[in-house]
């Protein structure tokens, strides 16, 4: 996040990420099974469910880093006065962040449960 | 879980009602700011969240358990089904038998039945014996079927497949063991 | 105000008239204001509703009882597959465009939208493809496959006749309308908003309808994309989604639920900007949580275009895979609840007036609350393969899209009426309509759930009795017939109300958005001065609002040069930018529509020469319009005594053209990606994927034409950063230079596709390419052409050093195409071929 707190484009960005996420996750679950399907088909704990886990882990708290930047420049964004549009962009991104950490978290959870190839 | 979707759903029109006959009375505005706060945070985050973890929590599981896994004893019948227009075409690769629009199965015992199809896209569904899949052309699925008890059960092909897509019907026959064993037996003798 | 003031007020309003009015009587059709355009999409879109309801009469009758002959099975395929069709694409998002397009510019305070002409030309495209869709039906040969046109039933082999070609093409046609709606919906919003506007101070119903637009532009080429290759399938035998070649069905369903669901929450969105505009007017109290709902509207956004496979949980699809389409599929019910909450919570905070559009919104709160619980049922897969293809998916998807849709745009409609006709819609014969509809409905779907249940599947056109569905079936049909009873009594309503309906005062619902601010009945500019903006409710906390305006004390009072101006805002403050100058009525969109209709038809007739003819008449005429455009004279006609700030918009290098050019690339992006989806999961996933023995492009000429198309796309960029810079020297010249590269360019890859031993009517690998191949010849033509064009204006002076406007709109097209060829050359020339090695 180079670019300042208050930019429109972190209205979207969180979710663009997610949505990022999501295609790797069932573009990479159906080549990972094809190319190097694991051993015990029928158990979750192989090494897709691994890769699952830790890359949605990795995609979330990136994620919840940038919503506490957002909440953080909000705060800030309130001292001024007249700033209202930073106030109201910095807010809704932090909630757009915070929304997409935990969705990307939640796409996470199956992985923990299922065997990944049948 | 359809108890407590209504619930929910006589909850939430209930309280629309309500609120449209409500007439405020005054408040401070940091007070308003609370209650709508409340209102959002309770129903229109907390009550989805909890609704769909328990919903998940549940079905993700049982989704699981509904999957065709050799079991450890193994020893499920595997028979092989091709849907055409509008008939099905039923293949058993044990014992060689042959069948058009019915199915014979044991019953208490894991049936595996590989679906595939000849032209359209179909779908094997018999609705008392759980869910249902598609046949396609080109790919082979697997559906796990698995009778308790023996008896005649109605199947139908539930993907729209054309003309005659309505009169795509065909039974399913669940035999005790043994009943099954002496079905066999004859029709191996029939050929 | 004096007597003197007042003539002097009158005289300046008929200026404007006559500026923005249509032209009378036949001229009419050469009409691109977006009142009149929305108007018409929104009168047309009710017209196929009465078509689709009436084909959901004959459904109904059929299924009334067990093992009925009335209609037989081939005639009833036709009429379910219209019905989804007719309704979906020829209702649902039309209607909602047009209600978009007739009311966005007024509620962010400007004339009209920011490319007017657009406007027509989607209306024109819309009703010829609906026309070409129905016609098929007169004919007796429409399209029997399903709304859905799964491959193989609905390819060559299994539907010889012309049915699926009407589909095909025709729907393109209406979506190609949809997606220039969608484009200009979005620069609209963002770029024309009036001054003061910021994001944060924009009504709620454009918040909705910005994301409803960005979704049709990334969620239709899909579609498109489906559409185009399946035609290709059927005419000339290209091998896509055949196993034998390496094809795939399967890859149909992708492309097709890509594009479907997104769309149902394109048809949600809107509806939902419905409600969240009437509630807070009706409860008398400003939306609580505003913040919120805007959050939920891009999360719905953007998570709906994760949830496709959910229709395709019975397909085989691994089981983890499933997973977390499920928990996607039941994410989306989260943004849904802040909605419901925040509407709940502002009827409690207000004292709330009742009226008929009141009651249309709590119809829609039952019963589309209703259906998004079945809905998060029908999210879990195990359940779902129960029902799935059932009529229980049947009731559930009435609930949604008629309780999420129709519902909400009847609420709208009585509500913005009077904004239209100046009169009063009746209360007591509404309440009947609304009455008999509602409990019609409930009556029709909701024991269909319990049918479903019982194990009836979708789409069969008769069925034995004694299974346990007969009084279901019966009931529901009853319900039916009541529904449609209920819908004459709302027709009714509606006409008479714009002969009978009492006079309406200014703004009758005491509203707080810009729209009411114009007098009524509507009038062809709507605000006689572009007032300035400085908090989300005008008409709540401006006083004076009215009069000022029709004083002429805000922006833009007075003609100039009898242009038609609005003014353009920065997208994110709001702060004014420039005077944004619009083309007038032109005969163009209309000729444009139907050379492309006949493109159409002579596709349907398999008379190609016929087509090709049509394709450059169709072309030629979009450059012609293109021509008028910028800084022509016509187009911007200037007084020379006109003081210069804010600049006109064709002087500077950002105007909307720049932002319609972008987000138009974005939904060719889309297209290109979702080919690109294509060929790598045929790669991975097609059965009898096969790649050819050699290689089917020469690498060398590739790399060289590659190279060539590069330094053309260096050599504008470097053109149009000097443009920036103010220097302009031999302008003409370097762009005939650039596009003697693009043609060198053209020339090679061109030759590539003659020479290339491909066999696209064998080879899924091959179809592939060629489209590829041909995409890319496509748009590095097209490129070509606008840069001679430019060559050619600058000569004339259009494009100079001051009117810098339209090499700058180019330039993305060139990078986008520099883009998708080394993309493509990656995917197909090297990655290929290290398969193919390895």
């Amino acid at each position: 996040m180079k670019s300042s707190p208050v930019h429109p484009v972190h209205l979207f960005l969180g979710l663009a990420i997610w949505a990022a996420w999501f295609v790797v996750l069932y573009g990479g679950l159906s080549v990972g099974c094809t190319i190097a399907p694991p051993d015990s088909e029928e158990q979750a704990g192989t090494w897709i469910n691994g890769a699952i886990v830790v890359v949605a882990s990795l995609v979330g708290g990136y994620l919840l880093w940038c919503a506490y930047r957002c909440a953080q420049a909000s705060s800030q964004a309130k001292l001024q006065r007249d700033n209202r549009l930073g106030v109201f962009i910095s807010k809704t991104a932090a909630a757009v962040y915070l929304v997409s950490s935990i969705a990307s978290l939640a796409l996470g959870v199956p992985g923990v449960l299922l065997p990944p190839c049948v | 879980m359809f108890g407590w979707f209504t619930a929910v759903l006589v909850g939430v029109i209930a309280l629309w009602l309500f609120a449209i006959k409500r007439s405020p009375g005054k408040a401070s505005a940091a007070h308003l700011r609370k209650v709508q706060k409340r209102w959002i945070i309770w129903g229109g985050l907390a009550l989805p969240v909890s609704t769909i973890t328990v919903v998940l929590a549940f079905g993700l599981p049982l989704g699981q358990r509904m999957l065709p896994q050799s079991s450890p004893e193994g020893g499920e019948l595997r028979i092989e089904v091709t849907a055409h227009q509008w008939w099905w075409e039923v293949n058993y690769p044990d014992s060689g038998i042959s069948l058009r629009n019915e199915l014979h199965i044991p019953a208490g015992r894991p049936v595996n039945l590989h679906l595939t199809s000849a032209d359209v896209i179909h779908s094997f569904w018999v609705p008392r014996l759980g869910g249902k899949l598609d046949a396609i052309p080109g790919h082979t699925n697997i559906l796990r079927l698995h009778a308790d008890e023996a008896g005649t059960y109605r199947g139908q092909c539930a993907e729209f497949c054309g003309r005659d897509h309505a009169h795509m019907g065909f039974t399913v026959t669940a035999h005790e063991p043994s009943d099954y064993q002496q079905w066999v037996g004859q029709e191996v003798s029939d050929e | 105000m004096s007597e003197y003031a007042q003539a002097q007020n009158r005289e300046r309003q008929q200026r404007l008239e006559r500026v923005w009015g249509n032209l009378p009587g036949w001229g009419a059709l050469a009409a691109v204001n977006h009142t009149t355009v929305g108007l018409r999409f929104i009168a047309t879109g009710l017209m196929f509703f009465l078509v689709g309801g009436l084909l959901a009469m004959l459904i109904r009758t059929q299924l009334a009882l067990p093992g009925q002959d009335i209609i037989e099975s081939g005639l009833y395929n036709q009429l379910f597959t219209m019905h989804g069709t007719v309704m979906m694409f020829l209702f649902a998002i039309p209607v909602l465009e047009g209600l978009a397009m007739y009311l966005i510019p007024k509620m962010i305070g400007t004339r009209d939208l920011v490319f007017p002409r657009l406007s027509a030309l989607g209306y024109f495209c819309y009703v010829f493809g609906g026309l070409i869709v129905l016609s098929s039906l007169v004919l007796e040969v429409a399209p029997d496959a399903g709304w859905f046109m799964y491959t193989p039933l609905s390819s060559a082999t299994y539907s010889p006749g012309p049915g699926s070609d009407f589909w095909l093409l025709g729907i393109t046609f209406v979506e190609i309308s949809a997606i220039s709606a969608g484009i200009e919906l979005v620069v609209s919003i963002l770029r024309t908003r009036a001054p003061g506007m910021s994001l944060n101070k924009m009504p709620i119903f454009c918040w909705y309808i910005l994301a409803m637009a960005l979704m049709i532009v990334f969620g239709f080429p899909p579609l498109i994309l489906g559409s185009v290759l399946l035609e290709l399938e059927r005419a000339a035998g290209f091998v896509f989604f055949e196993t034998a070649g390496g094809g795939d069905p399967l890859l149909w369903q992708h492309l097709f639920w890509l594009f479907g669901h997104p769309e149902v929450y394109i048809i949600f969105l809107p509806a939902a900007g419905i409600v969240s505009t009437l509630i807070p007017v009706f409860a008398r109290h400003p939306l609580v949580g505003y913040r919120w709902i805007v959050l939920s509207i891009i999360t719905m956004g953007f998570i709906s275009f994760g949830l496709w496979v959910h229709h395709m949980f019975t397909v085989g699809i691994p089981h983890l895979a499933q997973a977390f389409f499920s928990v996607a599929s039941m994410l989306v019910a989260i943004p849904t609840g802040i909605q419901i909450f925040s509407w709940l919570a502002t009827l409690w905070q207000g004292k709330v007036v009742f009226h008929l559009p009141m009651l249309w919104i709590i119809g829609f709160l039952v019963v589309f609350v209703c259906g998004g619980l079945t809905g998060v049922m029908l999210a879990l897969a195990p359940f779902n393969w129960q029902v799935h293809d059932t009529h229980f998916v049947v009731a559930h998807m009435h609930y949604v899209l008629v309780g999420g849709m129709l519902f909400p745009l009847v609420a709208g409609l009585y509500y913005w009426l009077p904004h239209v006709s100046g009169r009063m819609p009746s209360d007591s014969l509404g309440r009947w309509g609304f009455w008999l509809f509602f409990g019609g409905f409930n009556l029709t779907f909701l024991l269909m759930h319990l049918t479903g249940l019982l194990g009836m599947p979708r789409r069969i056109y008769t069925y034995e009795a004694g299974l346990g569905w007969d009084w279901l079936n019966l009931v529901s049909s009853v319900g039916g017939f009541i529904m449609a009873i209920g819908v004459a009594v709302i027709v009714v309503d509606i006409v008479l109300h714009f002969r009978f309906g009492k006079r309406a005062e200014q703004n009758p619902w005491g509203a707080d958005t810009l729209e009411w601010a114009i007098p009524m009945p509507v009038n062809t500019f709507n605000f006689s001065s572009l007032p300035s903006v400085d908090t989300r409710h005008p008409m709540w906390h401006t006083p004076r609002l009215v009069e000022s305006i029709a004083a002429g004390e805000h922006g833009l009072a007075d003609v100039q040069a009898l242009r038609r101006d609005i003014y353009g805002s920065d997208a994110t403050t709001g702060k004014l930018q420039e005077v944004v100058h619009l083309p007038t009525n032109s005969w163009l969109p209309l000729m444009t529509a139907s050379a492309l209709a006949a493109l159409c038809v002579s596709l349907l007739m398999k008379a190609y020469l016929l087509a090709a003819v049509f394709t450059i008449v169709a072309l030629g005429l979009v450059l012609r319009w293109g021509w008028e455009n910028g800084a022509h004279p016509r187009a911007a006609p200037t007084d020379h005594n006109e003081a210069g700030a804010p600049p006109l918009h064709s002087r500077t290098f950002s105007g909307p053209g720049l932002w319609g050019m972008v987000v138009g690339l974005m939904a060719d992006g889309t297209f290109y990606a979702s080919l690109m989806f294509g060929w790598f999961y045929l790669w991975t996933a097609a059965p009898e994927w096969t790649v050819p023995a050699h290689d089917s492009v020469t690498l060398l000429p590739m790399i060289l034409s590659g190279l060539v198309l590069t330094v053309a796309v260096i050599a504008y960029c470097h053109l149009v950063k000097g443009l920036r810079r103010g220097f302009a020297a031999h302008l003409g010249a370097r762009l005939w230079l650039i596009a003697a590269l693009g043609v060198g360019h053209w020339v090679l890859l061109a030759g590539q596709l003659v020479s290339a031993p491909l066999a696209p009517t064998e080879r899924a690998h091959d179809a592939v390419l060629v489209v590829i191949l041909l995409y890319l010849l496509l748009h590095s033509g097209l490129a070509v052409i606008f840069t001679s064009l430019q060559a050619v204006r600058a000569r004339l002076g259009y494009t100079a050093v001051q009117l810098p406007y339209e090499p700058v709109v180019i330039q993305p097209f060139w990078l986008y195409t520099l883009g998708v060829y080394w993309v493509s050359f990656v995917a197909f020339v090297l990655l290929s071929n290290a398969w193919s090695v390895g």
